[in-house]
């Protein structure tokens, strides 16, 4: 037996890393894609330099490099990410995982990092094609070099997306990722390389002003936070009940807000910018809060208890499950509301807050009718989805109803469902003012809801936190003795 | 203290009462075979034990020490195995057992001689290069048991590990517990096979609709059957094997069990041997052409059945204290 084989990695380098790089190394998925993308790269540069006497021949060919290196790594590489945990569910391999030193964080971040470090493999391996590139001439060098640091990171965010999902039971969630964003990626990546998006995209990077440096630090905090909030979705899906997981999510979405806030009032920030980024921090702080399990635990109470009073009351927004996440989904919605209204420059018009409004309620529906038609919490997260797409479907469905109908009245039926209600102040033939008390009743229902939810779940927790004070007196006790 | 303790243990999944008030001890360097039926609960349980549940109501201990507020500590004291785990693709015997005991933080040399223990322990050092995905159920189930060995747990907890296995590994795998439990280790263990648990456990555990109905030894549980139940007879005869229990019925205190070759199983409702002299007297009276008339030994499914048999008339039925109506509330 040579177990001297087993010292190949490191004990420093963490468990899942080694077993995911040694799973992973081997599997035929990576060999292909990266055998695939150098054959691909080494037929164009021979050809491009055979026919080098176009002007036009080093930009071909960084099109070409990008979009080959793109489709390995923001479609191949993420797709690999959808059966990341769920195999290991299905496998019953996660429980086995679980009883080990590796938390659920540990094991999910080491899984994304091992599809993470074979993309950084196959970037390593087109760094020697854009030298050769380089010899082609009409290279932006530095907005070339930021372009792929970008794709790479925006590669690191899809994984992760894949990965934290993964951890959904439900097939059908893993499904639509790879149907849903394969064709939209390519869709993407064709027009990159045809209609000179690319080219565009480059010049952006390239750091030659401070809007270019601003876009390219808010995109990477953007996509890191996205991402981070992914893996931590998939690390809450396989955690046992005793791992908390939800309180430093909540805390790091908390911080963003007020930060949002604060920068709101104190600076003359874009208002179009400012709104992107309440919603894209909001976003995923709520869908999250409002698909997590109803359990909490006498253990992960216990930190909010030994603070007393003031711990206790923090941990109604920060407890994990879901009626401190319905709580939690309220407080970040009415930052939200606030940061809208904190500056008249951002208040605009009627139509303005009855889209906020409804993006609000399109995020509290899915959660709303959960607490109606789903009892437990077998495939929440996958559930809000559903719910989430289908409500998107049905207003596709009336859009193109309208389209093809003179009345257009009809939609008030469907005003209850806020992408319906989005499309219809999108259209912008219907009072506004109408539309907006309709946004405002919608959401006062689905908040009155969800909080009834949220107490009827709360009188469990009580129970939990009881029982957590009552092992802290005993542990106290115990300390004194 | 005892090695694994449940206090009036509950675990509904919405409606289904998976388990149901159950209590029991077990005391340290004991094997305990735990049986039941298939949904009978058996699992839920385990899975407690292993934290990787979590009861409505009612505690469970390892070692003393609670399983829902202090999982890590349990972890670290239990080794567990479940009924059946998938292996990975592309990872030989050697790297996955590697991946575990890295995860459990063994490091460096301590890592590979734990390894190398584990393996000659579980005779794996022949399937080292072997990738684990290609072994047999046998070998999955030595490797699983590896697995579980690694960080040497004082408490083994085992769901069905011989299920699907073929007759030479159930041999190796019981010939391992039985070194294990010599070793002086807990062994928490469930099967269906309840005669390989007989010879194994030092105490049996009956659980049905996640009740227990039976905590004691295997060879009080065949006495206590014996005086219950009455006496077991094969019967073989010469002609049709149906002719047993079309007699049988029409007789009292005789029961028809079970249809065998030529003949079949049957009780005779008494300890007194004179009855079953008579009981064979009146068969051949009858006609029937007896060529093999003798007493078999009660074996454990027999005790099972008898007690299943028993709380469906109502005797023995031990009723739990209800949930509290909250509780529901909260897994809804």
């Amino acid at each position: 037996m040579t177990l001297s084989h087993l010292t190949d990695f490191p004990d420093r380098i963490s468990p899942m890393l080694v077993k995911e790089l040694r799973q992973g190394l081997r599997a035929k998925t990576f060999i292909v894609v990266f055998l695939t993308l150098q054959v691909f790269l080494g037929i164009m540069l021979l050809s491009a330099s055979a026919t080098s006497s176009s002007d036009r021949a080093g930009s071909v060919i960084s099109g070409m490099i990008f979009t080959f290196f793109s489709i390995a790594v923001l479609v191949v590489q993420p797709i690999r990410g959808v059966a990341a945990l769920s195999s290991e569910i299905k496998g019953n391999t996660i429980d086995m995982m679980v009883l080990t030193r590796l938390s659920a964080w540990r094991i999910v971040f080491g899984k994304w990092v091992a599809l993470i470090s074979q993309s950084a493999l196959i970037l390593s391996t087109i760094i020697p094609y854009l030298i050769l590139r380089y010899f082609f001439g009409g290279m932006n060098l530095v907005g070339e070099i930021v372009f792929l640091a970008l794709l790479f990171i925006t590669s690191m965010a899809l994984t992760a997306i894949t990965v934290g999902l993964s951890g959904s039971s439900s097939a059908v969630i893993r499904a639509i990722i790879p149907l849903f964003g394969t064709p939209l990626l390519f869709i993407g990546l064709i027009s990159m390389m045809f209609d000179g998006g690319g080219r565009q995209l480059i010049d952006t990077c390239s750091l030659d002003s401070p809007q270019s440096l601003i876009a390219v630090g808010i995109y990477i905090l953007a996509i890191a936070y996205l991402g981070g909030s992914a893996l931590s979705l998939g690390a809450s899906l396989i955690a046992p009940a005793a791992e908390n997981h939800s309180s430093f999510r909540r805390i790091v979405a908390l911080t963003g807000m007020l930060g949002m806030l604060a920068a709101i009032y104190f600076s003359t920030i874009d208002r179009t910018l400012s709104l992107l980024l309440i919603c894209l921090i909001a976003t995923p702080a709520i869908l999250i809060a409002l698909t997590e399990s109803a359990l909490l635990v006498p253990t992960v109470c216990q930190p909010f208890v030994k603070r007393g009073a003031v711990g206790k009351a923090i941990g109604n927004f920060l407890y994990p499950g879901l009626a401190s996440g319905i709580i939690f989904t309220v407080l970040i919605a009415a930052i939200g509301i606030t940061a809208c209204l904190i500056k008249p420059s951002l208040s605009a018009s009627n139509e303005f807050y009855a889209v906020i409004l409804a993006y609000l309620g399109a995020l509290l529906f899915p959660a709303v009718i959960q607490a109606f038609f789903f009892r437990g919490d077998g495939q929440r997260v996958a559930n809000y989805l559903l719910l989430m797409i289908g409500s998107g479907i049905l207003t596709g469905i009336l859009s193109a109803l309208t389209e093809a109908m003179s009345n257009r009245d009809f939609l008030w039926l469907f005003v209850w469902n806020p992408t319906v209600l989005m499309s219809m102040v999108g259209m912008g033939r219907f009072d506004r003012d109408a539309l907006l008390i309709a946004a405002i009743s919608m959401n006062l229902i689905f908040v009155t809801i969800l909080f009834i939810k949220a107490i009827s779940l709360m009188k469990g927790n009580r129970e939990m936190i009881l029982q957590a004070e009552e092992e802290r007196g005993a542990s106290l006790g115990q300390s004194k003795l | 203290m005892s090695a694994l303790k449940i206090n009036n243990l509950y675990r509904y999944f919405g409606n289904l009462q998976a388990v149901n008030g159950v209590t029991f001890e077990i005391p340290h360097g004991s094997v305990c075979g735990f049986v039941g039926a298939n949904g009978a609960g058996k699992t839920t349980t385990m899975r407690i034990l292993a934290t990787l549940d979590y009861p409505t109501l009612g505690s469970a201990e390892v070692c003393g020490i609670n399983v829902v507020h202090h999982p890590a500590e349990v972890r670290r004291l239990i080794g567990w195995m479940p009924d059946h785990f998938g292996n990975y693709e592309h990872m030989t015997v050697l790297e996955y057992l590697d991946f575990y005991a890295r995860a459990l933080g063994y490091k460096g040399k301590e890592r590979r001689d734990r390894i190398q223990e584990v393996m000659e322990f579980t005779d794996l050092i022949p399937l080292a290069e072997r990738f684990s995905n290609k072994l047999s159920k046998g070998m999955t189930q030595r490797l699983g048991l590896g697995r579980a060995l690694l960080h040497d747990p004082q408490v083994l907890i085992m769901d069905e590990p011989a299920a699907g296995l073929d007759p030479k590994a159930r041999v190796e795998l019981k010939h391992l517990i039985r070194v294990l439990a010599k070793e002086g280790k807990t062994i928490f263990i469930s099967s269906h096979i309840l005669s390989e648990l007989g010879e194994m456990c030092d105490s049996l555990l009956f659980i049905n609709n996640g009740r227990i109905v039976h905590h004691g030894d295997a060879e009080t549980l065949r006495r206590s059957s014996d005086t219950m139940g009455g006496v077991l007879y094969d019967v073989q005869v010469d002609g049709k094997p149906e002719s047993v229990s079309d007699w049988c019925i029409l007789q009292p205190n005789v029961e028809f069990l079970e249809a065998r070759k030529t003949g079949g199983r049957i009780r005779i409702d008494t300890q007194d041997p004179m009855k079953a002299a008579d009981v064979l007297a009146r068969m051949v009276k009858d006609g029937l052409r007896i060529t093999e008339f003798h007493r078999e030994q009660r074996n454990l499914e027999d005790a099972f059945i008898d007690i299943l048999g028993r709380l469906d008339a109502g005797q023995d039925a031990i009723t739990p204290p209800p949930l509290p109506e909250e509780k529901l509330m909260v897994e809804g």
